[in-house]
């Protein structure tokens, strides 16, 4: 009898597991980070040093609860900007000239169109409408993952409209994000799965945030970036977003 | 009844006993962690496509099905290809867009049907609905070969798909399949018998109850091929597939063989068949304009007839309905409804598909056996698509130079050698044609790698090739007098020996060796074959049309291994099951087979592989496709073929072609299946598949470099995959996967002192990656890192740190690279980039410690690093240029301080001169000073491209800083001379800066203070250098 109740207490577990939702695992994933600690964020401010064959270049990345965001360095004297977006206008510095130079109009409709996915699309995705489906469980770096689909607003390529989905690859036991998974749509790598891994999670001012974040191409070449400190609420240089008259 | 349960009752026993084999079982599968293969190519003669499918609306997408390699995406119109399918079964039959989701709905059905004795096996139907991102499988697992899916344009839930089935037996897994679900459930809505499949199914695409459905009583065995009968013939449809006619008003009476079919898009009355018939004069296509009603013959041309099992595919023009392509030898178009046709462009022979854009007739696709080609005139001139490296290789050596050279036959593509390894990577131009044909089994002398022998067909030839003399011989053995015919496999077996550099063996029924590279041989065995008369008809194969090709030759040796330890031990396996031994180099042989317990009667003895570990030890290789039996079959003998154990467990899925034995760790051992690579760590008491870019592709052949470590692996649909250094998975114990982190042992990482200007490759060529040339430093974790930090540093001898790197956080196995470089010097800010100013030094050859911090854990490793032993620097040009790189080094950071001082009193006057708006004459004449100066240390003007100033002292220093720095002998005189003139120039700047000190800098201080003002602070040098900026 000890066993059979047994067998039924396994299955009902076992069910348990099957019957988790997206919206039980976004919950517990967003506890496992912080929880409501992320609704007192406004700003992330994250730095690094990334070594470019035995140069290491300092790295400021920044980023704001409205979707307005800068990444600076400096090299030798000179200071440039990449991925800036002030909000309307998303823009970067030329590495020849060293002067600004506004992205393409596809990338900044896409920039606005992801404006408001802070901290991410995932845990947005309620607010924002986006659609989510949990496509079963996948192994990542020997970890069991819940693969999580979020369908986002579409996304211009190359003047069209196209699906912009990302995938979330979250821990099975400690609910935060292994990976997330997107197509490239554009460029000489279209078609090509972009892949970002997340490790070194570490709490700040009571949220947790991953400071290792390795990205690349599945299959190929990737890049990892280690934060060595990140604050989050400080005073940031307003005009570090705004694109250069 | 009673033996059929003792039989079962002796085979479980059997099993039992296999599976209590002593050892521990090593279950690595999630271990593997970040070791990756690496694929090399070539795609220059690239490899068989089975099918192509291009999207209705977008000519930017375009898919193609591999007969061995997957399935490959273009975006940009067949410019470039992306790999989708690689987790699954990589021969392909079928591809096909869901015409009402054609963004996102995929089907692939798996098992290609242009059903060669070579052709792989399927594994059921797939479907993508992100546009084959993802893949789910949707049945149909034991179709065996997949021809064709049509998809309901106005339901996409209903599907049908036909089955064409088992190749190489009876199967009841045939005809054509329907599915109204989307594929959760499958119907089977025609079928005709166990010997006869679906060879195509077309569907009108302006009334989707329309089908037209072609079936083919077919059969292929080792020995024979059979292509007709008189169950074959073409079906017609008009309500979903719920009943079937047989439409043959106008084509002859009697079997028929394959038939081809194919619908008008823009006039669906019309159709096109093409008949495989008795009679030679009724061969050829048939045309219908009253949708298969009655059928006129037109045309039977070779190129419409020649080989029907290879070729029977038919397109037409989807906005002409006169305009049709045959698929063939060399591919025929119509531009008059069939009636007359003539050859498509030149390109490879053997057209298994043709395409036209759907917008645009005159853009067309051809997939041959030597890769994809598309023409931009409707097929008349074709360029060939250089990214698809779906070669199919037979067979892979490899030789001891560096970098090791890999050598193997391909389908239908000769024979060829490449490196492992080239500057830039791997390109088409680095491989060498060194055979003709269908080329197998390639090797290279093993002491004079420039002389290679390599086969064609059936050996109708083996080549001894000197590759520097460019003298080609053909050394195969003839017979002699008293000598029955010949009999070689398609695949003749061949193989040099590890004893005798000069030794050939090459099998016929017979064993022949030459000692003196083929010029005389002497046979040295009977017929080791059964010789089994009925088997050895090859020459009529091929039922209604004879396809004499040498494909089906039979009874013949197919894989030949001299032991490693004793040349008198030779194994010898052939193709209808036996494997023999002998002991005395081939006075006495035993025919071992009998002892090889639970083995099928007549399986092919696909592979021996004479073991390092023991005269006696060898692992023998049985494959039984041939026969529809995809078990695997793995044997191991320690007593010369007297007993045999199977090492085979449920792990491996599929029937196996090859094992590798490692050279070091007996219990090590690498299958080689129909699915993909395959390895065990406990003498084969379980298998875990190897997964990290190997596709699931069948492998032919496997090769341990015995210098590098590598495995090499000869695929047949995705080249020559290598694992490099495999010595991590050589060490992996139990023991290792308790630890929390464990280091693996490395020899001394070598730093390499190579350089080259890279390749040449357009940006369109497949390149093949290079082995990394940086230290690999290798550690276990038994958990995923995902909390906490985690870093990784590498200190010298002396304790010092010399730089930091990104550690691997994955369960298994993590791989860090270090490129021997400690960092760069810091370097005086200006405004445009000194490129050579960013160089970072080398280290010296040494000892260096490895520290991860891992939470509050610390784990250390020494490592050692060398100078290229085949350098050609002495230690003391070496110490002369590292002396002269460390001065220079410093002398860089000496500037970089100076130029910060001089930036720090620049700041300081231009914001007096800010502040105050009255001229002050001592801040002016600092300021220009100051500028002055600045202006001879760095580029103070001017971009980074053509924009750019003069170079300074700055530029000019980081010029030959990294010119000494890159290059490993001694600094020239002129090199030193030219840094004494730059030290001169530094020193009058800082001479000059001195005398600033007591007459400008001293006179602003004065207004300073004037204004309340301090000085600006200067940092020490030592403070200045932990600044991050």
């Amino acid at each position: 009898m000890k066993k059979i109740i047994l067998l039924v207490a396994l299955a009902f577990v076992a069910n348990v597991t099957n019957a988790q939702t997206v919206k039980d695992i976004t919950t517990k994933y967003f506890e496992a980070i912080g929880g409501q600690n992320w609704e007192k964020v406004k700003s992330m401010q994250m730095f690094a040093n990334v070594d470019n064959g035995g140069m290491k270049i300092p790295v400021e990345v920044v980023m704001m609860s409205d979707g307005r965001m800068y990444t600076r360095f400096e090299v030798q004297g000179m200071k440039f900007t990449q991925g800036a977006f002030d909000g309307e206008t998303s823009w970067s510095t030329n590495f020849m000239t060293q002067k600004a130079e506004k992205s393409e109009s596809d990338d900044t409709e896409n920039t606005k169109r992801s404006a408001k996915e802070f901290p991410n699309a995932l845990l947005t995705s309620e607010k924002l409408g986006y659609k989510t489906n949990l496509e079963g469980i996948e192994k990542i770096d020997g970890v069991e993952c819940y693969k999580i689909k979020v369908e986002k607003k579409t996304m211009l390529s190359e003047g069209k409209e196209v699906p912009n989905i990302e995938y979330y690859y979250i821990d099975k036991e400690t609910f935060v994000p292994i990976m997330t998974e997107t197509e490239i749509q554009s460029g000489e790598m279209k078609g090509k799965i972009a892949q970002t891994k997340y490790s070194d999670y570490q709490e700040v001012n009571g949220v947790f945030i991953a400071f290792s974040q390795t990205s690349g191409i599945k299959d190929g070449m990737s890049q990892a970036i280690t934060f060595d400190k990140v604050l989050i609420n400080s005073t940031i240089d307003e005009a570090g977003f705004k694109f250069p008259k | 009844m009673k033996r059929q349960l003792f039989a079962c009752l002796a085979l479980l026993l059997l099993q039992n006993a296999n599976a209590q084999t002593t050892g521990t079982v090593i279950n690595a599968s999630e271990y593997f962690g970040d070791l990756k293969a690496r694929h090399i190519g070539p795609a220059l003669m690239s490899g068989r496509i089975s099918d192509i499918e291009n999207h209705p609306k977008n000519s930017n997408i375009v898919y193609i099905g591999a007969a061995g390699g997957g399935v490959w995406k273009s975006n940009d119109g067949g410019v470039k290809f992306t790999s989708i399918f690689d987790d699954y079964c990589q021969s392909i039959g079928a591809v096909s867009i869901d015409p009402s989701d054609p963004d996102n709905t995929i089907w692939v059905g798996t098992g290609e049907v242009w059903t060669r004795n070579s052709v792989s096996m399927g594994d059921g139907i797939y479907k993508s609905t992100d546009g084959g991102k993802s893949w789910n499988k949707m049945g149909l697992e034991k179709s065996d070969r997949i021809a064709s899916i049509q998809i309901d344009p106005k339901n996409p839930n209903t599907v049908y798909v036909g089955v064409l089935g088992a190749l190489w037996g009876d199967s009841q897994e045939r005809g054509v399949y329907k599915t109204t679900d989307g594929g959760k459930t499958w119907n089977k809505i025609l079928y005709v018998n166990e010997k006869t499949g679906c060879s195509e199914l077309v569907m009108d695409p302006t009334n989707s109850s329309v089908l037209y459905a072609s079936f083919w009583e077919f059969r292929r065995t080792a020995f024979s091929f059979n292509s007709g009968g008189m169950n074959s013939a073409l079906y017609k449809s008009t309500d979903g597939g719920k009943t079937w006619n047989k439409i043959h008003n106008g084509f002859p009476t009697g079997q028929f063989g394959r038939i081809a079919v194919t619908i008008a898009p823009s006039n669906p009355s019309v159709v096109y068949a093409v008949i495989e018939s008795e009679k030679p004069e009724n061969k050829g296509i048939y045309r219908s304009e009253d949708g298969g009603a009655t059928w006129k013959f037109l045309n039977g041309d070779f190129g419409l007839t020649v080989r029907p099992f290879y070729f029977s595919k038919i397109v037409v023009d989807p906005k002409n309905p006169d305009v049709v392509a045959k698929a063939g030898l060399f591919g025929s178009i119509s531009r008059d409804g069939g009636k007359t046709f003539k050859n498509l462009g030149a390109m490879h022979p053997d057209i298994h598909d043709i395409s036209f854009d759907p917008n645009n007739s005159d853009k067309v696709f051809v997939a041959t056996d030597g890769g994809l080609y598309r023409s931009l005139n409707g097929g008349t001139t074709l360029e060939i698509i250089e990214n698809l490296p779906v070669s199919q290789f037979y067979h892979v050596s490899t030789d001891n130079q560096e970098p090791y050279n890999v050598y193997g036959g391909l389908q239908d593509n000769n024979s060829w050698f490449g490196p492992s390894s080239s500057p830039g990577g791997i390109e088409a131009r680095d491989w060498n044609l060194v055979g003709q044909g269908d080329g197998f089994r390639v090797f290279p002398h093993p002491t004079q790698p420039h002389i290679v022998y390599s086969e064609m067909q059936g050996a109708d030839a083996i080549w001894r090739y000197d590759t520097k003399e460019q003298q080609l011989k053909v050394v195969k053995p003839f017979p002699v007098q008293g000598d029955p015919k010949l009999r070689f496999n398609w695949n003749a077996a061949l193989t040099t020996s590890p004893h005798n550099p000069d030794r050939l063996l090459v099998g016929s029924q017979f064993l022949h060796l030459s000692n003196d590279r083929g010029n005389t041989w002497t046979k040295i065995s009977p017929d080791l074959t059964t010789n089994d008369k009925t088997k050895t008809g090859a020459s009529e194969s091929g039922g209604l049309s004879v396809d004499n090709s040498g494909a089906e030759n039979h009874c013949t040796i197919f894989t030949i291994a001299e032991s490693p330890l004793n040349e008198k031990v030779i194994w010898v396996g052939t193709d209808d099951g036996n494997i023999q031994v002998t002991t005395d180099g081939g006075k006495t042989w035993s025919n071992v087979t009998a002892n090889v317990k639970g083995l099928p009667l007549n399986t092919w003895c696909y592979h021996v592989e004479a073991s390092v570990f023991g005269e006696g030890n060898a692992y023998a290789v049985f494959d039984g496709h041939t026969k529809n039996d995809y078990n695997a079959y793995i044997y191991k003998t320690t007593d010369y073929g007297k007993t045999w154990n199977s090492i085979v467990t449920k792990d491996l899925p599929v029937f196996v072609r090859n094992i590798q034995e490692d050279y070091k760790n007996p219990n090590l051992l690498f299958a080689g299946t129909e699915l993909g690579l395959y390895v065990t760590l406990d003498g084969g008491l379980s298998w875990s598949k190897f997964k990290n870019n190997v596709p699931s592709v069948a492998i032919h052949y496997l090769e341990l470099h015995p210098k590098t470590n590598d495995l090499i692996m000869g695929t047949h649909g995705r080249g020559i995959i290598i694992l490099d250094d495999i010595t991590p998975i050589r060490s992996l114990s139990n023991e290792i996967m308790t630890k929390n982190l464990h280091f693996f042992e490395s020899k001394a990482f070598t730093m390499s002192e190579k350089s080259s200007f890279g390749g040449t490759s357009s940006e369109n060529q497949f390149v093949g990656d290079n082995p990394t040339s940086n230290a690999q430093i290798r550690y276990f974790l038994s958990k995923r890192h995902t909390f906490g930090k985690m870093t990784m540093e590498i200190f010298d001898a002396n304790g010092s740190l010399v730089t930091t790197l990104q550690s691997g956080k994955q369960k298994g196995i993590n791989t860090v690279e270090w490129s021997f470089n400690m960092q760069a010097p810091k370097i005086a800010k200006g405004k445009t980039f000194a490129g050579g100013a960013m160089f970072a030094p080398r280290v010296k050859a040494g000892k260096y410690k490895v520290k991860i911090t891992k939470g509050a854990d610390v784990f250390e490793k020494e490592i050692e690093v060398q100078y290229d032993p085949k350098s050609p620097f002495t230690l003391e040009e070496r110490t002369a240029q590292q002396k002269t790189t460390v001065e220079l080094y410093n002398f860089n950071q000496e500037l970089a301080y100076f130029v910060y001082e001089l930036d720090q009193w620049d700041a300081s006057v231009k914001g007096f001169l800010n502040e105050n708006s009255a001229p002050n004459k001592a801040a002016q004449a600092l300021s220009k000073e100051l500028d002055n100066l600045r202006d001879k240390m760095v580029i103070t003007k001017g971009d980074n491209y053509v924009g750019a100033g003069e170079p300074r002292l700055r530029e000019k220093l980081g010029d030959i800083y990294s010119t000494i720095g890159s290059y490993y002998g001694a600094p020239s005189s002129t090199q030193l001379e030219n840094i004494a003139m730059l030290r001169n120039t530094f020193n009058e700047g800082k001479a000059q800066f001195e005398k600033m000190k007591t007459s400008t800098i001293k006179a602003f201080e004065k207004e300073l203070v004037k204004k309340s003002k301090t000085s600006p602070k200067i940092l020490s040098f030592e403070e200045f250098l932990k600044l991050e900026n």
